[in-house]
């Protein structure tokens, strides 16, 4: 039989050296590698395609979370994590395992029973991860920064270098200060996951970054544009032009 | 409230020195203008103003009631003329009754009382006028007095409060990453582990007993977040290492407990966290002129794509307590830079 193979991300060695220990009592796991950052931790998911992956939340250069976002591949993901009780409750409701820190072996155990599992099956819900990451940063607030691939590397764009947003069919156009990045998103999730106080849906099909707004420029009849401090330009709907008013207090 | 008046023997003694004053006036007046004889005259001031003295201590009594609840203009007016008007009418007809009495029935005395009976009324309303003032001015004053007090109760409560909500809160992710880090040392070297326990009880210990109001030396503060920072040193490895330079002078120094340790998980959160690489955590402290000067420095990784999510509000928590503690003679900067970030700390050299 093949073994299932492992991969450890997770920023404290201490608690990378726990979980090796674990493992030692499940000789059908065999380590692929190990990380202590997300960067490397995409890295090798990539290169060395793990059934499985011990993935901490917090940790350097990309989060946990980010991390499933710039991955194609969908290993079983078991989390480790100090994280507090909103978030436990939105992996419970996912039913995707974790392990909350500091763990006993019995809930290890359980946790890779329940792996082992799902491992070589057809996912029932394919989109498991996806619906996980999503409540799990509700639990933590609005985002802070936009993590896409690009080539073979990981970018991480402050919000602030994010100009605007635009529908793309069932896309999201991201345009930042160097170029543009598209996300398998939708208008509504950004508008729920980044902070009002930034980014304003100006329109059915575009989102966008108030700090960049240089001026506002009538269209039409009851339309506006919106014009950015990069020289594009950005139509404005008229509740779009409603909500920016208040926002911008003029 | 007690008699305003009868509470000291001064003021005792300048109310009866005021009735003898408006006594002397009224005889002199009634001389000269009314042209009685000056024993009816002398009398008459006497007896007046010695009842109307009595009379204006008595109507504290119901003044007071009246006046306290002044929230009404219009009962309380009506209420203030009533007990006005039964008190000028009381003091008159007593008066009259006394001064016959006293000087028995002159026939003169009988006509000038008649003619002087307008002056009489409204030297009687001046003088309540007066009474009532003076019995407002205390009420205020004592009102205004127990309002302070209230208010400073109040603004110690709030204080208090304040000071228990900036009791620096340690982040529990902190404690379950330590336990964790134990967990893992338990099994890869049993020694580490119980040093480990030790360590993290003993913070555990001195930041459950830090208080604002028993201050600490630096000395004792710096030993306590050794710990702190001895522990993070198990959980990041070389990721993180330590600096100090601090003045033995500097040590002796007083401050509030923990105060210092938000600005070290600062450092870790957004130093140690955000880097892959070495984070230095640098901190001096020397005394210059009577103020002690203090810096804890760390780089930051430059490639990080800092969030800062939750970062001042620890260093808002630091700068509340300093002037809490200190007045307006500490202070608080911040200097960050792509790679560091730096806080510096400037309060008064205290010891015991």
């Amino acid at each position: 039989m093949r073994k299932i193979r492992a991969l450890i991300i997770e920023d404290e060695a201490p608690a990378r050296e726990l979980i090796k220990f674990m493992l030692k009592d499940h000789p059908d796991i065999e380590i692929a590698g190990e990380c202590g950052d997300g960067f490397c931790g995409a890295r090798e998911i990539k290169e060395k395609h793990p059934d499985l992956v011990f993935l901490d939340i917090q940790m350097p250069k990309l989060t946990g979370f980010e991390l499933l976002e710039v991955i194609d591949e969908k290993p079983e993901v078991i989390f480790t994590t100090a994280f507090d009780q909103y978030a436990i409750r939105a992996f419970e409701l996912n039913a995707v395992d974790y392990l909350l820190k500091p763990f006993s072996k019995e809930r290890f155990d359980d946790a890779l029973t329940k792996a082992k599992s799902r491992i070589g099956k057809e996912r029932e819900e394919p989109d498991r991860i996806e619906k996980l990451v999503t409540t799990a940063s509700e639990a933590e607030g609005y985002l802070t920064r936009i993590v896409f691939r690009k080539g073979a590397g990981i970018k991480i764009i402050p919000l602030n270098n994010v100009s605007y947003l635009a529908a793309e069919d069932d896309y999201v156009m991201i345009y930042y200060s160097e170029g543009k990045a598209l996300k398998p998103k939708t208008m509504k999730y950004y508008e729920e996951h980044l902070p009002p106080s930034l980014f304003i849906r100006v329109h059915r099909s575009y989102m966008v970054n108030v700090e960049h707004i240089s001026r506002l420029e009538p269209y039409s009849k009851d339309n506006y544009v919106a014009v950015l401090k990069s020289g594009e330009k950005i139509p404005v709907s008229r509740s779009g032009y409603k909500m920016l008013r208040e926002r911008l207090s003029f | 409230m007690k008699h305003p008046l009868l509470d000291s023997s001064k003021k005792i003694f300048a109310w009866g020195l005021a009735w003898l004053v408006l006594a002397a006036c009224q005889s002199l007046l009634i001389y000269y203008v009314y042209g009685s004889d000056l024993d009816a005259a002398i009398y008459d001031g006497a007896i007046s103003m010695i009842l109307y003295g009595l009379l204006g201590l008595a109507v504290w009594f119901p003044v007071r009631y009246i006046l306290r609840d002044g929230s009404q203009v219009y009962p309380t007016v009506f209420n203030v003329v009533l007990t006005g008007s039964v008190s000028i009418v009381a003091w008159l007809f007593i008066t009259r009754f006394l001064v016959k009495v006293f000087v028995a029935e002159k026939i003169d005395y009988v006509i000038f009382w008649h003619s002087s009976l307008v002056f009489r009324i409204t030297a009687g309303i001046l003088i309540y006028l007066v009474i009532i003032l003076i019995y407002y001015l205390f009420i205020s004053a004592s009102q205004l007095a127990a309002k302070a007090a209230r208010q400073a109760q109040l603004e110690a409560q709030v204080r208090n409060g304040e000071l228990m909500m900036l009791r620096s809160q340690i982040n529990p992710h902190f404690l379950f990453n330590s336990l964790n880090s134990i967990s893992s040392l338990t099994v890869t070297d049993p020694l580490k582990a119980r040093e480990m326990i030790v360590k993290l009880s003993d913070f555990m210990r001195y930041s459950l007993s830090s208080r604002n109001d028993q201050p600490v030396t630096l000395s004792n503060e710096l030993q306590s977040l050794r710990l702190y920072l001895q522990i993070e040193k198990i959980r990041f490895g070389d990721r993180l290492s330590i600096e100090e330079d601090i003045t033995p002078e500097a040590l002796k120094t007083l401050m509030p407990g923990m105060l210092l340790q938000p600005l070290y998980e600062n450092a870790i959160k957004h130093g140690v966290y955000e880097s892959t690489g070495e984070v230095v955590i640098r901190t001096t402290a020397g005394v210059e002129a009577g103020l002690v000067v203090m810096s804890i420095v760390n780089n930051v990784d430059t490639e990080a794509v800092v969030t800062r999510k939750g970062a001042g509000i620890g260093l808002k928590n630091v700068s509340s307590r300093l002037e809490l503690f200190f007045g307006d003679k500490a202070n608080l900067t911040v200097n960050s830079t792509d790679d560091s970030f730096t806080v510096i700390l400037r309060f008064p050299f205290r010891t015991n």
